[in-house]
């Protein structure tokens, strides 16, 4: 499949985005349309560690999991859901385990669906496998059996399907740790979108083989990574101001599965996904509020504001007071969505969306560029040079920079410590070349040196 | 957006900002730089995060006749201390540190370089993430906190299979040894790491820590001491400098 990059945005303004409608809905799995006017919460789990020993008990956790959530979903009476199953590295590495498990998942749902008509849908993420003990290996055996895995899970039930893929990480680690926002860009903006066009192009094939759902990808592994390091508000391992910076370049390179065939939704832990989905109009998934149980959030309320499915991260699957996790978790979830729907039905979604945002625009400087008005800003920085994958992540930085400078202006609070980052992040773009050639063979040279795990070969560069 | 806007202050509070320190880093740095003109531009450098700096300093010092081996304690640690003391009182930020860290690794090369003399450090430390577990940002960050602090980090990296674990002890008889794990599915080797540690006779402190990892789980088996942060790492090795044992970690650390 070819790449067409993105030079124009989905929608006219910003305030047309609005949770539950994409400008593309999506239809997945037993009767769900995502992003065709309804938000559907969509459910992630992890099986007990001891259930990892075998196929069979994988398998078996799996399917008391699945059963578990269905049954919840009816007896509280909410209309659908989405399941999402992110895998545990024996599922991807031996590539039948997981294609077994998708299998007897969607055998319960299928149930579920036949008796009571409850509309749900599949996604598996295999794992990014890709990888050596040392170091990144993105193309060669493990991207053949990574392929493999999601020719499994597609042929064997699942309905859409996703990867949280790990290209310029290696670079990316060695330079969030050093206040090096340049080799951000080159980690994610250059090498990241790289390896997207690379495998996004792959799952899209095997999709459209399966006639199964390409949704699409976060960068989890490193704008999530920022974010995590970053931390509340009074740690002191990265300035938040940074961790925004490196959430909108991630935008353009999560844009990239997009770009190479996948149609949404995007993947739940992608925080970028307001700024994607201004551009591409496909449908995302997001998560907060609710999926605090996997970690804490400083825009939990906010990122609802146009979210299509709506997630809890994951959640390890064992007894609470009010049932299994898995149950309390979807159920809150599943609430959540029905007040979104209500609003919806009400012609009040503006007016909650809004609330969503406001509760959290000014906690936190990665909330207020994440804002939708302003997310649609960065959307508008990237297609400006949709078709130069260096300078669109480079407009998308100075953007939430220009965009966080107006915050302090007006309502947004920073330390004097994350304005100190946010002026040398800017000088050090500032000082960076337009032309992508010369900034790649830079950055080639500068981290080939710098870091010993940096194999240029795993760009086919 | 809709005309709805608010006053966020009556929401939400930015403790962060209210909290903040009224000194700058580089006025709170001045006062601890130390005051000999040959050391203090070497401290300086290191708290800027300048190798090339670091060595013209260095060089400086050694041409002025003092000793490359005595230079690493008197210079390069005193200024690596300004950077941790500082970040412990959180009025700078990690990268600082890791920049920082960097630049007195370079300055302890050059210094090594320059004499037959072997420097001793303070202690020396076994780093690893657990089998199966490729997380490592957070040994990465334990490993250079360690180092900024004058300790012989050696590290094993990540996804590190149990025999490799005790192989290491065994050669490298640390005063401590720490594991990394992010998931709930890895931390278990951890366990395993102890009950070889015990067979082999090895008591060696084990202090473990990580997203997935928690105190009950850690208080399971013997060896084990919880960190919860970073900072935590280097508090530990210089308790155990100073002759505290496994449960006296064990009091001061866990703190749930
Ligand atoms: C970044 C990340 C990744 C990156 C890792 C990059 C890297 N180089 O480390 C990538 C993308 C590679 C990744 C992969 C996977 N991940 Co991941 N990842 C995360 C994420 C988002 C942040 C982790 C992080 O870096 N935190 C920041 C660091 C600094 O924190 P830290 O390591 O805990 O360290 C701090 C302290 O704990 C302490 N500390 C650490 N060690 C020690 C030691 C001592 C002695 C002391 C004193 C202190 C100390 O110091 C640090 C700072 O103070 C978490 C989310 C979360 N909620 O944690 C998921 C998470 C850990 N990942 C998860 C999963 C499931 C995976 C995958 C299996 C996904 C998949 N399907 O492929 C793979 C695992 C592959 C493998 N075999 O390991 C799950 C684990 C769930 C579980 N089973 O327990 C999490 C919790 C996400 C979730 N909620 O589901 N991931």
């Amino acid at each position: 499949m070819a790449i067409n990059r993105y030079t124009k945005m989905a929608y006219g303004s910003a305030d047309e985005m609005i949770f539950g409608k994409s400008k593309f809905p999506v239809k997945a799995g037993l009767g769900l349309e995502i992003g065709g006017g309804y938000t559907t919460p969509e459910v992630n789990y992890a099986p007990r560690p001891e259930a990892g020993a075998s196929k069979e008990k994988l398998v078996k956790e799996y399917q008391r999991i699945t059963t578990d959530i269905m049954n919840r979903m009816v007896q509280v009476g909410f209309p659908a859901v989405v399941l999402e199953t992110e895998h545990v590295e024996q599922m991807t590495n031996n590539p039948t385990w997981g294609g077994e498990v998708a299998h007897a998942q969607k055998t319960i749902m299928e149930e579920f669906h036949d008796e009571y008509g409850i509309k749900c849908a599949l996604r598996h993420t295999p794992g990014d496998i890709r990888e050596d003990r040392d170091f990144l290996e993105l193309r060669g055996d493990k991207f053949n059996t990574l392929m493999e895995s999601f020719e499994e899970v597609a042929s064997n039930g699942a309905d859409l399907l996703s990867i949280e893929t790990m290209g310029g990480k290696e670079v990316f680690d060695y330079s969030i740790l050093r206040n090096d926002v340049p080799g951000m860009l080159y980690a994610i903006g250059c090498l990241g979108t790289m390896d997207m066009d690379f495998i996004w192009q792959e799952i899209a094939s095997v999709a459209k083989k399966n006639n199964v759902v390409a949704a699409g990808d976060t960068d989890c592994s490193e704008a999530n990574t920022a974010m995590f390091i970053a931390g509340g508000l009074l740690d002191k391992n990265l300035a938040h101001t940074l961790a925004i910076i490196a959430r909108a370049i991630s935008a353009p390179r999560s844009l990239a599965a997009y770009e190479a065939g996948a149609v949404g939704p995007g993947k739940d832990c992608g925080y970028e996904n307001t700024i994607v989905k201004s551009i591409a109009g496909v449908p995302i998934a997001q998560e907060g509020k609710s999926s605090t149980c996997a970690h804490s959030d400083v825009m939990g309320n906010l990122v609802m504001q146009c979210c299509d499915l709506w997630s809890n991260e994951s959640v390890e699957y064992h007894a609470e007071f009010g049932g299994t996790s898995v149950q309390c978790w979807s159920e809150s979830l599943a609430y959540d969505c029905a007040l979104m729907n209500t609003a919806t039905a009400t012609g009040k979604a503006k007016d909650l969306r809004d609330l969503f945002t406001l509760s959290d625009k000014y906690r936190d400087p990665q909330g207020y560029v994440l804002a939708y008005d302003n997310a649609y800003r960065v959307g508008e920085a990237i297609v400006k040079d949709g078709n130069d994958i260096y300078l669109r992540a480079k407009n998308a930085a100075l953007k939430s920079i220009e965009i966080m400078e107006e915050g302090v202006a007006g309502k947004l609070e920073l330390t004097r410590f994350e304005k100190g980052a946010l002026a040398d992040a800017k000088a050090a773009l500032g000082a960076l070349t337009d032309d992508q050639d010369t900034f790649m063979s830079d950055c080639m040279s500068k981290y080939k040196e710098e870091v010993k795990v940096f194999l240029p070969e795993n760009y086919g560069l | 957006m809709t005309s709805l806007d608010i006053d966020p202050s009556e929401i939400l509070v930015r403790y962060n900002v209210k909290m903040e320190k009224a000194m700058t880093p580089e006025d709170a740095a001045a006062e601890l730089y130390p005051k000999d003109e040959l050391y203090r531009p070497i401290a300086e450098a290191i708290f800027e995060g300048e190798e090339d700096d670091v060595i013209e300093g260095l060089e400086k010092a050694i041409d002025a006749g003092k000793n490359p081996i005595a230079l690493i304690d008197d210079a390069l640690m005193v200024g690596m201390k300004v950077v941790t003391d500082l970040y412990d009182q959180g009025v700078i930020f990690l990268p600082n540190v890791m920049m920082s860290a960097d630049a007195m690794l370079d300055g302890i090369d050059f210094c090594k370089e320059q004499s037959d003399e072997a420097p001793v450090s303070k202690g020396k430390v076994v780093c690893h993430v657990a089998e199966g577990d490729v997380h490592d940002i957070g040994k990465t960050i334990v490993a250079a906190l360690l180092r900024a602090n004058g300790y012989e980090v050696v590290d094993l990296g990540r996804d590190v299979p149990v025999d490799e674990v005790i192989e290491a002890v065994k050669a490298e008889k640390p005063i401590m040894l720490t594991g990394t794990a992010l998931m709930t599915t890895t931390m278990y080797a951890f366990k395993a790491v102890n009950d070889r540690l015990l067979e082999a006779g090895l008591k060696v402190p084990f202090a473990c820590g990580g997203g997935a990892v928690n105190q009950d789980f850690v208080t399971t088996y013997e060896l084990g001491v919880y960190g919860e942060e970073a900072a935590d790492a280097p508090k530990m090795a210089d308790k155990i400098v100073a002759g505290a044992g496994i449960s006296a970690l064990k009091e001061e650390f866990h703190k749930h």
